[in-house]
């Protein structure tokens, strides 16, 4: 049978400011950053992971934040030299790299390519002065404008550009012009994404102004056309990739598999090898307490099982997010269990239009993928 | 003939909603040491969750107190307590039927109100001597002279000895207690005829079964004794009598003209029905006592599970809720779009919204409730007449001569200010004015309106169109015919049954609108778009449509917090159970009652 693929998700917990919409694990950064201790902490943490993953190899690496980027290119190389010599990767592993425009400077980006970085992904978010400031985005325009080229001269050829749509006060002209810039810039990788209010956020005590549902529905649509007549393939809910540029850590995300996960307030999934459980974990959020405890090897501030009656909604949430579907095997392969167990959903699904079954193959019908919520909910378990 | 203890006095308490009446009862607990200081939660005697939530009481209580007067005598106090919303004037005048005599509490500063108008009336019918009371005597605004003389020319009482008080702090409680002891009758009764126990009040306790509330009238009723309900003639025998202080009390006997309770082994309401006379079954008395008229519900709607699986429990729910609620009338129904569920009588919207909420907390049951209607009369064209409590049972037109609906006569009694706005009211509700008098500063006036309009909003316009000074009476007058036809509701073009009303053809169209407009709005937005049109017979008279969602998708997953995701997405599939699924389309349940809600802004 085929093994659970692995990847390795690493998470930086500091920005130069902390945006009003983003309920990631950041932090202001000091003046001085740890950067130091921070390595050896994270080193410290997989060490720790590796007897959950004995003998498995890494797929992809993401460094996520935070800004990862604010490191400098000599500590991102130790800790993927560290990384190295606790697990094997595989040839051509993808290894992506956060940024912010802010913080593009050529040189350092050159040294991020050579210590192993092969993939950029870049925090964009709009080219609109007026949007950036109402998001409390760090960068302007122009920054957002050179990033690109920087990223090029800098010696990579795998680019991402996060964008969101939906903005206070946006219009429909607007976010096609956002979105439109992003595609003259040539990346090979478009994450555009609808900005929602998430609890634990400043946007979320003071809402601000977003356009009504309809709008945003017609920016998305506008938006996938626009996408697909420029040649960006739409294989998940946000993601668009040129062809052959699909992100494989997320698609790993999406296709549950599992992922180790390193760094302050970071989730990670694993399949245990002897009984085919499915734990979950999480770090401990503050970088102080991360660093302490992950020098003592107990960095996990929670730990659990997936409980039997909650597996099928956790594979369907993810899996039918993929605009191709997938085949029904994956979820037996995924978690040892017998398909006929989604069945019931299926054939919900089915009847109410949401999803089409085409031999062994699975994915929402144009209904479904509008309203892909409620063909996950119909594998809820029992509350 | 054996005599009855003199120093009882069995009283009620007349008084307006805010008139002070359950701070009153407190004061008199307090005063007589019913509990200790302790124990007094404020008002004692509202005891349905409900009841002190809103304020209100809904049904009658009792407590019995030993007062110890200034004459050195101590006398045996029963307050019988009485509700104070117009919905249920019929447990109002049940209460004063045990009593002899009836405190009207009246505020000083506001005056006296429409609904303690009519139950003086009652009170005074049923030979009651009524002791005029100022409460809230402690406010800048007390007037008490201009009430005095209100209560004078509006009710026709002597005002000039009314007692001055103010129950919340106190002043002038133990002067009322006195004038209570020396104007109010001992009972009359005597002591050593065969039983005879008017049953006030019953309710069921899952405990100890039936627990009736009795004013003895003659004879005594015992522990261990056999006594006869004498409409059905079963015999029961009594496990426990005793009063309220307010805490039950057990005690040997209940004698003549004591008000107390009786526990009797017995399990079904219907055994010991208010109204009905418990006697010696050993030694009967010859003849019941006059009991109470039987109640006619006004105000029907259908009462339906939102999961059809709890239509067992709600016909359980029922049938207890009716064992301390007699007023309530229930049968089965079954409707084309909710199912199977209950048509339901109540006395009026409070009561159905008591009755809905009850059901609500005390079972919890997840209920539809569909628009209320009020009952026509139908002159059908063979000549016979029928009731329609039910816009679906409406005959077809061509087998309809006429169409009657209930016409109430209204009392109403409003500052002068008000009186321009609230006869404007009143004619846009198709009312006739019967009748106007100045007493005062406050004007009565008498209006003839039809019941339909009234249970709708009449209240909440009265209230806010007088900025909460009008007060308002009524009782059933006559069946008057009048032009209604049925607007039905078609939602996606099928017809629901559950969402049709009765309206008069004048004011068709324009509800029609409004109430597609309100579904429109209450009515969220699904998969695919709903249609909402009303209709008269095969003619459209109003149209809305709900647009189509969009989408509904998470925008971003990446392996992160699975489980607010996923409370995200129960919550919503929590939200679509409680709603109710008419072909394909969800309704939530206040789209039933849209009608009742066209005027919310």
């Amino acid at each position: 049978m085929t093994p659970i693929p692995l990847a390795l998700y690493i998470h930086i917990p500091w920005c130069i400011r902390k945006c009003p919409y983003c309920d990631f694990n950041s932090h202001q950064s000091p003046n001085e950053l740890p950067e130091g201790a921070y390595v050896d902490a994270l080193l410290a943490d997989l060490a720790s992971e590796m007897p959950s993953i004995w003998g498995r190899r890494l797929e992809s690496i993401f460094i996520g934040g935070g800004t990862p980027s604010l490191f400098s290119a000599p500590s991102i190389e130790r800790l993927l030299c560290g990384i190295q010599a606790l697990l094997p990767f595989r040839p051509n592993i993808e290894i992506t790299l956060e940024a912010n425009p802010g913080t593009f400077e050529q040189e350092k980006f050159r040294h991020f390519r050579q210590a192993g970085i092969n993939r950029l992904s870049v925090g964009i978010q709009s080219f609109n002065d007026k949007h950036l400031k109402a998001l409390g985005r760090v960068h302007n325009r122009a920054e957002a404008l050179n990033v690109t080229q920087i990223a090029r001269n800098a010696g990579f050829d795998n680019v991402n550009l996060d964008l969101m749509f939906g903005l206070p006060d946006q219009t429909i002209e607007q976010a096609m012009q956002d979105l439109q810039q992003a595609i003259s810039l040539a990346p090979t990788h478009l994450s555009w994404y609808q900005l929602t209010l998430e609890p634990n956020t400043l946007f979320h005590k003071q809402p601000p102004i977003l356009p009504d549902d309809d709008l945003i529905a017609d920016i998305q649509q506008r938006g996938q056309a626009l996408l697909a007549d420029s040649d960006y393939q739409q294989y998940e809910v946000s993601a668009y990739s040129k062809a052959g540029f699909q992100c494989r850590h997320n698609r790993n995300y999406w296709e549950f598999g599992d992922y180790v996960a390193i760094g302050a307030g970071a989730h990670g999934k694993i399949t245990q090898a002897h009984d085919f459980s499915i734990q979950r974990y999480q770090k401990y959020r503050q970088p102080a307490d991360y660093m302490k405890k992950a020098l003592e090897g107990t960095a996990r501030s929670t730990q659990e099982f997936i409980a039997a009656t909650e597996v099928n909604f956790e594979f369907m949430l993810n899996v039918l997010r993929l605009r191709d579907g997938f085949e029904l095997a994956l979820f037996t392969e995924r978690t040892k269990l017998p398909v006929e167990q989604l069945e019931q959903g299926i054939q919900k699904g089915i009847e109410q239009g949401l999803l089409v079954r085409n031999g062994g193959h699975l994915k929402p019908t144009a209904l479904g993928w509008r309203f892909l919520n409620q063909a996950i909910a119909l594998f809820l378990g029992p509350k | 003939m054996g005599d009855v203890n003199p120093n009882i006095r069995n009283f009620s308490i007349i008084a307006h909603i805010d008139h002070g009446k359950s701070t009153l009862s407190d004061r008199f607990i307090q005063v007589c040491g019913g509990l200790a200081d302790r124990e007094m939660e404020e008002q004692v005697l509202d005891s349905m969750d409900l009841e002190r939530e809103r304020g209100i009481t809904i049904k009658a209580q009792s407590v019995s107190l030993d007062y110890k007067s200034r004459n050195g005598q101590t006398y045996q106090l029963n307050f019988i307590d009485t509700p104070g919303h117009v919905d249920f004037s019929y447990e109002v005048s049940r209460s004063l039927a045990a009593c002899d005599g009836a405190l009207l509490v009246v505020d000083a500063s506001q005056g006296v109100e429409a609904q303690s108008v009519a139950n003086c009336y009652t009170a005074i019918e049923l030979n009651l001597e009524v002791v005029p009371v100022l409460n809230k005597i402690d406010l800048p605004s007390a007037d008490p002279d201009r009430v005095c003389q209100e209560i004078e020319d509006i009710i026709g009482i002597d005002a000039t000895d009314a007692v001055h008080v103010s129950a919340k702090t106190g002043v002038g409680i133990e002067d009322l207690l006195e004038q209570l002891v020396e104007r109010i009758p001992a009972p009359i009764g005597d002591a050593n005829a065969p039983l005879k126990a008017l049953i006030i009040d019953s309710w069921f306790d899952n405990y100890l079964g039936v627990i009736s509330l009795v004013r003895v009238v003659d004879g005594e009723i015992r522990k261990k004794m056999k006594i006869r309900a004498m409409s059905t003639g079963r015999d029961f025998q009594v496990e426990r009598v005793g009063v309220f202080t307010p805490k039950a009390l057990d005690k040997e006997s209940l004698k003549a003209g004591e008000v107390g309770f009786v526990i009797a082994g017995i399990k079904e309401i219907t055994a010991a029905r208010v109204g009905d006379t418990f006697t010696d079954a050993q030694k009967p008395a010859e003849k019941a006592l006059a009991g109470f008229k039987e109640i006619q519900p006004r105000v029907f709607a259908g009462i339906f599970p939102v999961d059809a699986d709890q239509y067992e429990n709600l016909r359980d729910a029922l049938s207890k809720l009716q064992l301390n609620d007699s007023a309530l009338f229930y049968e089965p129904e079954t409707s084309q779009a909710l199912g199977f569920g209950f048509r339901c009588g109540f006395l009026g919207m409070l009561h159905m919204e008591i009755v809905q909420e009850r059901l609500e907390r005390e079972y919890n049951l997840n209920l539809i409730t569909t628009a209320p209607t009020v009952v026509y009369q139908v002159a059908l064209t063979d000549g016979d007449t029928t009731l329609i409590h039910n816009p679906s049972e409406l005959p077809p037109i061509s087998k309809i001569a006429e169409i009657r609906e209930p016409i109430i006569r209204g009392n109403i009694l409003v500052p002068q200010e008000y009186l321009g706005n609230v006869i404007t009211l009143c004619i846009e509700k198709r009312g006739i004015q019967r009748n106007m008098q100045y007493t005062g500063n406050q004007v009565q006036l008498s209006f003839d309106l039809p019941l339909a309009e009234v249970v709708l909003d009449f209240f909440d316009k009265l209230k806010s169109v007088s900025r909460g000074y009008a007060s308002f009476d009524y009782s059933l007058d006559r069946f008057e015919p009048a032009p209604m036809v049925r607007v039905d509701i078609l939602v996606n073009g099928e017809k629901v049954d559950a969402l049709a009303i009765m309206v008069h053809r004048e004011f068709a169209q324009q509800r029609g609108r409004q109430l597609v407009e309100k579904m429109k709005e209450l009515i969220p937005r699904q998969m695919y778009e709903v249609a909402i049109q009303a209709a008269i017979g095969s003619q459209i008279i109003a149209r809305s449509t709900v647009k189509a969602m969009r989408k509904d998708v998470l925008a971003k997953c990446y392996g992160g917090d699975v489980s607010r995701k996923r409370k995200l997405l129960e919550k919503q599939k929590e939200g679509k159970k409680r709603m109710k699924q008419v072909g394909s389309v969800d309704i939530p349940q206040e789209a039933f009652l849209a009608v009742l809600r066209v005027n919310d802004k």
